[in-house]
């Protein structure tokens, strides 16, 4: 299983990076339509739609075209290139989000851990305040505090020259890949807290302090080194986490870029019954890559630790 | 410790949590962009009327002015009042939280009749192919968006097939209850169930995957155990083993597990809300963000997070009376 997860998100992977060269279309080049200006059904399938001739409601069938194989949208934009570039988001701020999250929770959590006392009773208390807030809700409020801030990063496929016509600039979603590392930082603070408590008493770290190393040095010689595996899996896990929220963020409308899974739901939710297929595909993207995220991050819990907490990244969308 | 004790510590600290979620999101108010004179006046050129409306509102003053205010109204009961509805926020959320509860309620109850049983056959027939169906099914339901699974069972069952309205609420649970006490008319409690099915459906597909998983792990560990051995050995049919003794000790840690999981629903609450238009707590949160209405938005949290403190106190306690350990911890 773990072999078909590893797969799905090779696949995923591959569509994300080489996104301007596998897509066939601008993702962001509008009216992709048929001569009445209604949006097209993916190849080989056909829809009923109204179009105006002559003053008059007239009933038309729009069938599916071999120059966008998954169809297009509400505004006549190519499906199949924004999958691709949907996919290029998620990815990329899951994983962005998940190593901002490990970088702000394993430092606090190793600490405290290490040290105990009332810097660990702090971060428990801390962590009990992030526990309480419903992740998306939290995530939500953090959006709409600190607004939707985005990065623009130059495309290096399309300035080599490789996809002409692609967007040159990709535009990450920064804020979201901090608003998301802000909201699950706490998990990572947590694992690495359990790890450091159960290390500091080990004799390497007793025999290390006895020849006089530094707290410093023994954290970032001893502590972080041995406590690397469940943390790795928790990151792992948190991708798939992360994800989810990102996509849930961008349906709602509280993201920076419309190059996402999550947006294109939302473009089809009003054209559910005549265009089922806008909202439908990228969902299917979503939970795929979920999916491939999750064998993997089981079959690591399984291969490295069995004592970590959390069942499967998901949920909060 | 005694268990009043272990209350009373428990208790401190879920104050301190709610103390924590309220000064984050006062600071999130703080931070926010948008004059809220302008949501609750419109565009109002009249400068005299501005200034007296951030007086009234008590913006003209320092933040800590204004956070040492907003915790004495809370202390005194007070959630304060809506920039654009003219209302009083506890009013809002007294209106809408019913829906919510209904939801959650709902949502939970799908999730435990289909998953328990799931995770025993799950782990009694391990390897075989229900136990792969089950497996399989949960990973896909804890992968699964809740708004996007809320879409496609609109599209299936609601546009397709026309089972179920898309969207609304029809009509409240203690209204139908009241109807049908007093003329004995059950339509208006089908019509309630029409409405609430999808909506819980997407809602608790998250929680049957997960319990699913909790409950096939649990009793995998548990079946290993001597005392199971035990039992069987003093002849005890299989279907009592399993049921009684290994079942049991298999849910309680899962009780703490959805405790703590409240939160993940409330979240899930607000994303299935606003795909089927169901008039609860989350819809008016998302609503009050868009318009940078932040009191209502404040208001709704501290109701969440007084939620999650009170049921996980809750839960501490019945799991404290289940396994003494834990009191002494």
């Amino acid at each position: 299983m773990a072999k078909l997860g590893v797969a799905i998100l090779i696949v995923i992977l591959l569509m994300g990076i080489f996104a301007p060269v596998l897509a066939t279309h601008n993702p962001t080049t509008q009216g992709y339509t048929d001569e009445n200006g209604a949006s097209y059904p993916p190849v080989g399938m056909d829809y009923n739609t109204t179009v105006a001739e002559d003053g008059e409601r007239v009933s038309h069938t729009v069938y599916g075209t071999s120059d966008h194989i998954l169809g297009t949208n509400n505004l006549g934009q190519d499906i199949y290139s924004r999958f691709l570039y949907g996919a290029r988001t998620s990815l990329l701020v899951g994983v962005s989000g998940s190593l901002l999250a490990a970088l702000i929770g394993v430092p606090i959590g190793l600490t405290a851990g290490y040290f105990g006392g009332r810097v660990d009773d702090g971060l428990m208390r801390v962590a009990d305040v992030m526990l309480a807030f419903p992740a998306l809700v939290l995530a939500l409020a953090l959006m709409g505090s600190l607004g939707r801030g985005t990065i623009g990063i130059p495309d290096p496929i399309v300035l080599a020259g490789f996809a002409d016509g692609m967007p040159e600039r990709m535009t990450f979603p920064g804020m979201v890949a901090v608003v998301v590392a802000l909201v699950t930082w706490v998990w990572f603070a947590r694992v690495a807290r359990g790890e450091a408590i159960a290390i500091r008493n080990e004799a390497y770290v007793k025999a290390a302090r006895s020849v006089g190393a530094s707290n410093r040095t023994i954290l970032l010689r001893h502590v972080l080194p041995n406590s690397l595996t469940p943390i790795i899996v928790l990151g792992t896990i948190q991708v798939a986490a992360i994800i989810i929220l990102e996509s849930a963020l961008s349906f709602l409308g509280f993201s920076g870029t419309t190059l996402s899974w999550g947006f294109e739901i939302q473009n089809g939710q009003d054209r559910l019954r005549t265009q089922w297929w806008v909202a439908t595909i990228p969902g299917i993207g979503i939970v795929l890559s979920v999916v491939g995220i999750n064998l993997l991050g089981d079959w690591l819990r399984d291969a490295l630790d069995p004592n970590i907490e959390g069942e499967g990244g998901g949920g909060a969308g | 410790m005694s268990l009043g004790k272990f209350l009373a510590r428990r208790l401190l600290q879920g104050i301190f949590v709610i103390w924590g979620v309220v000064t984050i999101m006062f600071a999130l108010r703080a931070l926010s962009p948008g004059d809220p004179v302008n949501l609750i006046a419109g565009e109002v050129p009249d400068q005299a009327t501005r200034d007296q409306i951030r007086q009234d509102l008590g913006l003209d003053q320092p933040l800590y002015v204004q956070y040492a205010d907003y915790l004495g109204d809370l202390l005194t009961g007070s959630l304060g009042y809506s920039y654009n509805q003219r209302r009083a926020v506890s009013d809002i959320v007294a209106q809408h939280f019913a829906a919510t509860v209904e939801l959650a309620l709902a949502a939970t109850i799908i999730a435990i009749i289909i998953a328990i049983p799931l995770g025993v056959v799950s782990a009694t027939r391990r390897n075989e192919p229900a136990d792969y169906g089950a497996t399989l099914g949960s990973l896909v339901g804890i992968s699964t968006p809740n708004f996007w699974l809320g879409l496609m069972l609109i599209l299936l069952l609601a546009e397709q097939i026309g089972l179920f309205p898309t969207s609304g609420r029809g009509v409240a649970f203690h209204e139908a209850m009241i109807t049908l006490a007093t003329t004995g008319y059950v339509g208006d409690v089908l019509l309630w169930l029409s409405y609430i099915i999808l909506p819980a459906v997407t809602l608790g597909t998250y929680f049957t995957a997960l319990i699913t998983r909790l409950t096939r792990s649990g009793m995998i560990d548990e079946l290993g155990k001597p005392y199971v051995t035990a039992t069987r050995a003093k002849g005890l049919p299989e279907t009592l083993v399993r049921y009684k003794h290994v079942l049991r000790n298999t849910l309680i840690p899962i009780v703490t597990v959805l405790g703590l999981q409240l939160g993940t629903l409330m979240g899930g609450a607000v994303i299935t809300e606003e795909v089927f238009n169901w008039p609860g707590l989350g819809q008016t949160f998302i609503g009050a963000l868009r318009n940078g209405d932040w009191p209502v938005v404040q208001g709704i949290v501290l109701f969440i997070a007084i939620a999650f403190v009170v049921i996980n106190i809750f839960v501490d306690a019945l799991y404290a009376r289940l396994d003494p350990q834990v009191v002494d911890e």
